[in-house]
């Protein structure tokens, strides 16, 4: 899933790179911009030294969560919590979602405000005392109930939802929102074209209710409708279904015409505490209390604050201002990101509202697999890359919005080992990557790495120049070609004659839920959109095929076991970090936490302190 | 012996005349023999102002052209370091204290002080940036005036249909949008471009071409008109027919009394290009690889830098300013010592 808006593009020109990538409909951090960007995780214990004042601050971190199919409305009520006032949040850099539509929404802005405040799904996550995600029932009575090979889970759809006008949120509508998302075409930046279209059967056949010609979805018969139970039949088996029922694009949508795209994304009907009263895409948005929900029907969510004003597409030095003035307009404030240079301050002045959230993501660099054979010369690059450097130069503060990475998997995910590729964290050492480098049989003269960076960016420019002087002292030479377009658009074009050249790309990705199996098959599964390091090895393509028909309770430890050993094994991708999100709260915002399920604030718990 | 009728007595409250002398007084021969330029310095160099600027321009061009040697002078140069030597990425990436202001007192190591983020030396990345900035506006201004006064003294002087298909192109570049176009040219040299190894040689070369091509038609416009009103005066005429070729005319006859407007406007043009340079770098067009005060200011304006540490966006910003109002003002002053209506 991607992010929107990124530290590391600054506060210059945030607009202009935000427009261009604001197209991108891609499942990736779109800070992509930046090869730099890489970032890692943490949470691991392994804090080098010098990072000492970083760990002062607690992360909201993650265990990977748990489930409780049992849970039932109405959600526990949050300790002191007041209903009324009007709640804004601050979006720095952040173009926000280009459309409402649940199903066509992939990112993690819109999907975390619309999930967490309109649009009711299959599922949804709950936060616990601990700050843990836990999927619980929201639509569906429970998490579903899958038949023994994961081939047919079957949904009961809650008999007391109901639309914003008032209408029962039927098992139809639910059936039809669920047929939607496989119309890749009227939606091709929904994650339907990568979960659904994989999963469901029939679904690589038919070309969705739009597309197809078929309003009434009758022509696909993955879905089955009796009475208030759903089922869907799958082509492969997907014990993750109950995770991807918490996508919002596995939600209702009004029969026929009144969900057609893509009008419908611009005032969709809303199911959930909140209805949208405007928007204008890109600027803002004002959700209101819908009165027509009930508590009582939905496990997850409140319904406190009269009003959500999401401001999108802010500037970042101002909002941080703003924040850290404590006037009237920021104490009912939130905002999504703060800006590195103000984080001394505002970890001093803030405290506790000063939120850091672990998003589970994670900064890659990727050799090219074909053209960077030997192993010792990917983890040389990894002992001459100056992690850092490049954090401080592209504007992170080390250890807090970036930590160290081991692996691909990010910290807390379950399943994740705490392995060490060389028995310890790699780090800046780049008489290590000499050493690597002869034994590899390239100790005569420096080995050449081609690679890019997005020159219309300074703070890009300026990370790239420390990753330059590592590798120069890595014993590598470094040729860069500076673009002037995102370097996913040169990564993923296999006939771009830059990309031809290169032989480091790099990647950064989010989970889509707390599994290896949206972190691992999507980056290093040969083929797959997202493997830009090119790694294709037959045995790990077939244990990935292997664990996705384990038993469920296996496959999380199995996930694992895979990412150490495809790091130990092939090191085909370097993980330089986990990046971290910082949120600010105002002061008369109550119980300031993040959502650990997608890196957002938690918006379900919010209230307004009167 | 008989007085004269109209002496001293009569006109000289009223002339503006120099008083009469002896022609043959060592004061007279010596104003005899000064040529229009000499009178003109002669002018500029009682030019309070004048001079101060004059002497600002020649430290920046001393600068420009000496950005090597006094860069190893001061022991510092242009290499990127491991930011984590010089900067506290924990305290907003500010400097450490060791590194000068602002945490801690200054130091000859880095006499400007070093960068927040990267720990780049402030004075070589100045220097080099006066440099940067003074070649590409010169070497602009240099081609966009001769090309400017080709144009102008072609079509002033042969009119007809040769001045209407130039004054036609006056007009067409006149209503393209610079900036647009600079935008616009920006990513096409870097997808035509960006593998080439002298890809900042090409960056500037296509920035001067830019400059050049959108920086021509003042001049044109102006010499034109000049032309038009010299190619009446008798002493073309007489060229005219005594058969002299055009070539000679254009360059023998009229541009040596064209020397006063093309020297204005190319004292003009100089600051705009400076300017220009400085402000498409912070737009991240033109130059991109950091060496530029537009670059400079980009990374600069930032709040927390601005409160911190105002000294890092200052040097670029008092460079600029400096440099474009001296060379404004000694246009000015230039244009002013060579217009013979002036008195002083």
């Amino acid at each position: 899933m991607h992010v929107a808006g990124d530290a590391v593009l600054g506060e210059n020109k945030k607009e202009r790179l935000d427009s261009m990538k604001r197209n991108k409909p891609l499942a990736l951090v779109a800070g992509a911009a930046l090869l730099t960007l890489a970032a890692c995780g943490g949470g691991s214990s392994d804090d080098d030294g010098s990072n000492d004042a970083g760990a002062e601050k607690t992360f909201g971190g993650q265990e990977g969560g748990s489930k409780d199919p049992e849970r039932q409305g109405p959600a526990e009520e949050i300790a002191d919590a007041t209903a009324g006032g009007t709640i804004t949040v601050y979006l720095p850099g952040d173009p926000g979602p280009d459309s409402l539509d649940p199903t066509g929404g992939w990112s993690v802005t819109g999907n975390s405000i619309q999930q967490a405040l309109t649009s009711r799904s299959l599922t949804q996550y709950v936060r616990d005392e601990e700050g843990q995600p836990v999927l619980v029932p929201d639509l569906a009575t429970d998490l579903g109930t899958p038949n023994e090979d994961y081939t047919e889970w079957t949904f009961t759809i809650r008999e007391d939802a109901t639309w914003e006008d008032g209408q029962p949120v039927t098992a139809e509508e639910v059936a039809f929102g669920i047929c939607r998302s496989l119309d890749s075409e009227a939606f091709p930046s929904g994650p339907g074209t990568e979960y659904s279209k994989a999963f469901f059967a029939g679904a690589e056949d038919y070309e969705g209710p739009y597309t197809g010609k078929d309003p009434k979805c009758e022509a696909w018969d993955g879905i089955a409708v009796d009475g208030q139970d759903i089922t869907i039949s799958m082509a492969v088996p997907f014990p993750d279904m109950d995770y991807w029922g918490a996508f919002m694009a596995m939600g209702p949508a009004p029969l026929g015409n009144a969900s057609k795209p893509p009008n419908y994304g611009n005032q969709p009907l809303a199911n959930g505490p909140y209805k949208v009263e405007s928007y204008k895409p890109n600027e803002e948005l004002v959700l209101v209390k819908n009165d027509q929900w009930s508590a009582d029907s939905d496990p997850g969510r409140h319904q406190y604050a009269d009003e959500f004003v999401f401001k999108f597409n802010q500037d970042q030095a101002k909002v941080d201002e703003i924040m850290l003035s404590d006037n009237s307009d920021s104490q009912t404030a939130v905002s999504t990101a703060l800006g590195s240079d103000k984080y001394t301050d505002a970890n001093g002045q803030l405290g506790e509202r000063l939120v850091q959230q672990t998003s589970q993501c994670v900064s890659t660099l990727t050799p090219d697999y074909t053209k960077i054979t030997e192993i010792e010369v990917r983890k040389a690059l990894a002992y001459a890359y100056p992690y850092e450097d490049v954090w401080i130069a592209s504007g992170e503060v080390p250890g807090v919005t970036r930590v160290p990475a081991n692996g691909v998997m990010p910290p807390g995910m379950a399943g994740k080992v705490d392995f060490q590729v060389d028995g310890e964290q790699i780090t800046y050492d780049p008489e290590k990557s000499k050493e690597l480098l002869a034994e590899a049989g390239y100790g005569d003269e420096p080995y050449e790495i081609t690679m890019v960076v997005y020159e219309v960016d300074p703070l890009a420019v300026a990370a790239q120049d420390q990753i330059t002087k590592g590798f120069e002292a890595g014993g590598f030479s470094v040729k860069v070609i500076p673009v002037q377009e995102s370097p996913y658009n040169i990564w993923l074009d296999p006939d771009n004659k830059v990309n031809k050249t290169l032989n480091l790309r790099g990647v950064n990705w989010c989970s889509d839920w707390p599994a290896g199996s949206t972190m691992l098959p999507p980056l290093l599964k040969g083929g797959a959109v997202y493997n830009t390091a090119g790694f294709d090895e037959a045995s790990v393509n077939d244990e990935m095929d292997r664990i996705n028909t384990l038993p469920l309770d296996e496959q999380a430890d199995a996930w694992g076991a895979l990412d150490e050993k495809i790091m130990t094994e092939y090191f085909p991708i370097i993980p330089t970090a986990f990046r971290n999100d910082l949120f600010v709260f105002g002061t008369k915002i109550g119980n300031p936490t993040g959502d650990g399920s997608i890196g957002a604030p938690n918006y379900k718990d919010l209230f307004v302190i009167q | 012996m008989s007085a004269d009728t109209a002496g001293p007595e009569t006109l000289g409250s009223l002339s503006d005349e120099p008083q009469q002398q002896d022609p043959n007084s060592q004061q007279a021969k010596e104003i005899a023999g000064k040529s229009p330029m000499r009178i003109a310095l002669g002018r500029l160099a009682k030019d309070k102002i004048a001079v101060v600027c004059a002497l600002v321009v020649l430290f920046f061009i001393i600068c420009a052209v000496f950005a090597g040697p006094i860069c190893a002078l001061f022991g510092v140069d242009l290499v990127t370091p491991l930011a984590s030597e010089r900067v506290d990425g924990l305290n907003k990436g500010l400097p450490k204290p060791e590194m000068g202001p602002p945490n801690g007192p200054f130091t000859w190591d880095h006499p400007m002080g070093v960068a927040p983020r990267t720990g780049e030396d402030n004075l070589a990345y100045w220097l080099y940036g006066c440099r940067v900035s003074l070649l590409i506006a010169t070497t602009a201004t240099i081609f966009a005036s001769i090309v400017g006064v080709v144009i102008g003294l072609l079509a002033g002087f042969l009119g007809g249909t040769v001045d209407k298909v130039l004054s036609f192109f006056i007009d067409m570049f006149l209503t393209i949008p610079f900036l647009l176009a600079a935008l616009t040219m920006a990513p096409i040299i870097n997808d035509r471009f960006n593998t080439a190894d002298n890809y900042s040689t090409i960056q500037k070369v296509a920035l001067v071409i830019v400059l050049s091509i959108f920086g021509w038609m003042g001049t044109a416009r102006l010499i034109r008109g000049e032309v038009i009103t010299l190619r009446e005066r008798e002493f073309v005429q007489a060229a005219r027919v005594m058969g002299m070729p055009t070539s000679r005319i254009l360059f023998k006859e009229l541009l040596p009394n064209l020397a006063a407007p093309i020297i204005i406007s190319v004292s003009l043009m100089l600051p705009t290009f400076v300017a220009l340079e400085a402000g498409l770098a912070f737009l991240g067009i033109g130059v991109t690889d950091g060496i530029s005060w537009g670059q400079t200011i980009l990374k600069a304006t930032n709040l927390t830098f601005f409160r911190e540490y105002p000294q890092y966006l200052w040097q670029p910003l008092l460079g600029i300013v400096a440099l474009v109002l001296s060379l404004n003002l000694l246009g000015d002053a230039v244009r002013d010592a060579l217009d013979p209506k002036t008195r002083r």
